[in-house]
């Protein structure tokens, strides 16, 4: 990409294009998940907006101005008419930024799918919100909530500045961002999910925070075929660790077994809290996954 | 129970090979380090491995394991192990294969022969040669040829074992295991192999120095064959006389057919019983001489096929031509009683013809006459006058045999003899026998009768005149006559003819000192010259067949040769062999050979190397596919 097209580009993370595709689609929770705040989500209780819902006997003490006058004509008997309430979703992305990350390009397609998912929720007049976890034991890195067309700038220059590496396992980044984090909606995890944390307790605060789970994991190719042979001895990136590996080929059975043990674990887990979760390569193209893989899979329309 | 022995235990220094292996090994665990995202699923991959393999531990060093035991496979094969047969193990071993007339039967219609079988037994003998070991290879039918020496070279073994042949005559044993006995002067001989298929005389006159391991082949099939031709003037005409033995496996049923100058002239049809013989009879006229050709066609299968076909010239018809002289009258009037023989001097005293058939005088003088059979009544010979001299007296006759062709159904007892030959003092049967006599009758004091035999021309001397004893008036003297008239008549082949053998060719009388060129049945040629008399000897005739003796591109002769054999036709099989003091059984079992084993860890180290290769550039189970 030249320079001048670059210049000419809205953010690095997307593509003009992608972003004006991204601008006509919303996120497809599955729960009603929304805010007291007034919002473009239809609440469940009655409410002030224009969309008629329903009848109900007058009781005394209620607005007169709500009573259909001309039921009351007919029927001598007033009723007071009820509309909808609409109320606001939180949007809330979680970017896994530790060192783990950094592989390939795995950091940088969390970031693309972090500024699609917002972009999404900005145009649907959501409050987003976006949190970057890098070393343990420090705040995540937060972008405050905000809403509106406006704040897409903002979340860009967020997104596009956070800085990699660290040690930050994605399930204790949960508890800190749950710390900080008021609202329900939904919550966006964007990580590998290679730790060895149990993430049985994080999904479950938040899902006890009613924020509806939508986890992506996104593994590089060497991770989902690694093509190893003889005596190695493998290196944690974050932790520094070591672990010696003989005949590493003859492992790579076992390994697939456990990766996609892992992957099915962390579906059951979402699913058994209405949530969802997709495993993703960070080679597959970002235009498929994000207008074909989500939506075939019910997360965006 | 048998443990494997090693020839080459210096090759046990390569184990010293296994401690810089295993430095080196754990030298090169230094791993290259790679870094990953998360050890987290590596680490449970471990622990998920160290639960599920059973030899987890094991698998840690897998590549150690397998380096070792490919070393050590080396090692082994190195230090060249074999499997001990049980048996002695011999250095060096002389094989004996029959290759007599026998071994050619086949086990079944198109199946192999006895050689074959032996073939394979040695064959697979040479392919289990051990390093130290070494063989002779030697081919024994009536003689015994050596085909290799001593040697551990296989491809040398192998070429000489294809190229031996069946050689249809009759086997002895005795030339084999002499030629055998004199190897064993250069080299430790301690067990020699004879693979025949039994058909070999029961009893050997030879003293074993060595032990004998007598590899008995499985018996052949069924055969039926021509062991006997022979032909008898009956005046005008021969009687052929065809004698056909089968074997004892089963009745066979076969046409017998007489060819006479390559034209049917007769034939039959003969069934014999298991084990029986039978003799035909067929009738040729005696024009001339004639080629006759015998050939037999049995109508089941046949195991040997070098029988079926046998072979009788028959020749010329003639009178017998005898010289006497006119004193010798009681000679003379036995003579004549006699059947077409012509007597010289004749009624005019003349002698008209250059050599006689028969040559009998009383004096010394008629040495020079040319007779093919000749014999002196009342001489000495020259070289016989420092043994033995003729004093006055009277002999008597004390022991005579029987059995010479001359003396057959003479009766010597009680001829008074008045004079006495005596040997000189301290003269034996053994100074005659030096000097080529044979003594056919013995007096008291010295021989009576003697015969010589001067290439091929037997001559024979009596020492006492035969008119000063009481012989002529004795029943025993014209048979005495007809026995010497039967010689010459044999010698000129007038009488009769019989088969020739395989082996060698029967001596001829040709021209003197002259080349001849024989020619054999399969055209190849062999170079002979007969002696200052014309006597051709010696001329080797192995196969069967019709020979041709030639003189400058001229036939001279033709002679027809047959196995003629009962003993191989029989197929007969002996169990044991007798030596003079000892006796041979056959073995129960084929020889077995020390095994050698280094090939086996050689393919195992082979092996052990493309598992190897296999295990670490296999693609692991559990791939997901693309």
């Amino acid at each position: 990409m030249s320079e001048q097209a670059a210049v000419a580009q809205f953010t690095k993370l997307l593509e003009n294009a992608t972003l004006s595709r991204l601008e006509r689609m919303r996120i497809n929770p599955r729960r009603r998940l929304t805010n007291r705040s007034r919002g473009e989500h239809q609440s469940g209780k009655g409410g002030s907006s224009t969309e008629f819902v329903d009848y109900r006997d007058y009781s005394p003490g209620d607005d007169m101005r709500y009573v259909d006058w001309n039921i009351f004509s007919r029927l001598e008997r007033p009723f007071i008419k009820l509309y909808r309430h609409e109320e606001e979703m939180h949007v809330v992305i979680i970017v896994d930024a530790s060192s783990s990350m950094q592989f390939d390009d795995k950091f940088e397609r969390a970031r693309q799918l972090a500024a699609a998912f917002g972009l999404m929720g900005l145009m649907n007049v959501e409050r987003v919100s976006a949190y970057a976890c890098n070393h343990q034991g420090k705040e995540p890195l937060l972008f405050p909530p905000c809403t509106g067309r406006i704040s897409r700038r903002r979340l860009f220059d967020f997104l596009e500045t956070i800085p990699a590496g660290g040690d930050f396992p994605i399930d204790q980044a949960v508890d800190a961002v749950l710390r900080r984090h008021r609202g329900r909606g939904i919550v966006i995890l964007l990580s590998d999910f290679l730790t060895f944390g149990d993430f049985q307790r994080p999904l479950n605060l938040l899902f006890s925070a009613g924020l509806e789970i939508f986890a992506v994991q996104i593994l590089i190719p060497t991770e989902l075929n690694p093509e190893l042979t003889g005596d190695l001895r493998f290196v944690d990136c974050e932790s520094g660790q070591t672990l010696d590996v003989s005949s590493a080929g003859d492992l790579l059975g076992i390994y697939h077994e456990h990766r996609l043990a892992l992957e099915e674990e962390l579906g059951i887990l979402c699913r058994q809290r209405s949530g969802r979760f997709l495993s993703i390569s960070s080679q597959d193209s970002l235009d498929w996954v994000l207008f074909d893989l989500l939506r075939r899979k019910g997360w965006v329309r | 129970m048998n443990w494997p022995g090693f020839l080459a235990l210096n090759g046990a220094w390569l184990f010293t090979l296994l401690a810089p292996l295993i430095i080196f090994y754990f030298l090169k665990l230094r791993r290259p380090r790679m870094e990953i995202p998360s050890l987290a699923l590596w680490r449970s991959v471990l622990n998920d491995r160290r639960v599920n393999a059973p030899f987890q531990k094991f698998k840690r060093n897998l590549l150690l394991l397998l380096q070792v035991l490919l070393l050590v496979c080396l090692a082994l094969a190195a230090m060249q192990p074999f499997w001990p047969s049980g048996a002695d193990r011999a250095r060096y071993l002389p094989i004996l294969i029959d290759t007599s007339a026998s071994m050619a039967a086949l086990d079944t219609a198109g199946g192999k022969s006895r050689l074959d079988a032996a073939k394979e037994e040695i064959r697979q003998l040479i392919d289990n040669l051990l390093p130290d070991q070494k063989l002779s290879l030697i081919a024994v039918s009536s003689t015994a040829r050596r085909l290799t020496d001593f040697t551990d070279n296989k491809r040398i073994l192998r070429d000489a074992l294809e190229q031996v042949e069946i050689t249809p005559v009759v086997s002895r044993l005795e030339d084999a295991l002499r030629m055998t006995q004199a190897l064993a002067r250069t080299v430790q001989i301690e067990t020699v192999v004879l693979y025949t298929d039994g058909n070999v005389p029961a009893e050997i006159d030879f003293e074993l120095p060595f032990q004998l391991n007598y590899q008995k082949l499985p018996s052949a099939g069924q055969n039926i064959g021509i062991t006997a031709i022979n032909a008898r003037r009956s005046g005008e005409r021969w009687d052929i006389f065809v004698r056909i033995d089968g074997s004892k496996e089963a009745q066979m049923t076969a046409g017998v057919q007489l060819l006479h100058n390559g034209k049917p002239a007769d034939d039959e049809v003969i069934s014999l019983e298991p084990g029986q013989s039978q003799r035909i009879v067929f009738h040729v006229d005696a024009e001339g001489a004639a080629a006759l050709e015998v050939r037999l066609k049995p109508d089941a299968f046949d195991s040997l096929a070098s029988d079926n076909v046998v072979y009788l010239d028959l020749p010329v018809s003639r009178p017998l031509t005898v010289y006497c002289p006119p004193d010798l009258t009681s000679y003379r009037h036995a003579l004549g009683g006699l059947a077409e023989i012509t007597l010289f001097p004749d009624e005019e005293g003349k002698s008209t013809a250059s050599s006689y058939d028969l040559l009998i005088s009383d004096r010394k003088s008629d040495a020079a006459i040319d007779a093919a059979v000749a014999m002196f009544v009342g001489v000495v010979p020259e070289d016989l006058s420092k043994l033995v001299k003729v004093d006055s007296g009277s002999a008597e006759v004390i022991d005579w045999q029987r059995s010479a062709p001359l003396l057959q159904h003479v009766l010597l007892t009680d001829v008074q003899i008045a004079e006495q030959p005596v040997s000189a003092e301290g003269a034996g049967d053994r100074d005659y026998e030096e000097l080529g006599y044979e003594i056919l009758a013995q007096g008291r004091a010295g021989p009576l009768i003697l015969k010589r035999d001067d290439s091929g021309r037997p001559t024979f001397y009596l020492l006492f005149h035969t008119d000063r004893s009481t012989l002529p008036f004795r029943v025993g003297f014209p048979i005495l006559v007809n026995n010497a008239v039967q010689l010459a008549q044999q010698q000129a082949g007038l009488s009769e003819a019989r088969g020739q053998s395989t082996g060698l060719l029967a001596s001829r009388i040709l021209k003197p000192d002259t080349g001849y060129r024989i020619t054999d049945p399969d055209g190849k040629t062999t170079d002979a010259r007969s002696n200052a008399e014309g006597l051709l000897a010696g001329v080797p005739a192995p196969g069967v067949g019709r020979y041709t003796i030639s003189e400058g591109g001229r036939d001279a002769a033709s002679v027809g040769v047959s196995l003629l054999a009962s003993s191989e036709s029989s197929l007969a099989s002996v169990d044991r062999l007798q030596f003079r003091e000892v006796g041979v059984g056959a073995a129960s079992t084929m020889l077995k050979s020390d095994r050698p084993l280094w090939p086996l860890f050689a393919i195992f180290g082979f092996v052990l190397l493309l598992v190897e290769w296999w295990y670490f550039q296999r693609r692991p189970s559990g791939m997901p596919t693309p």
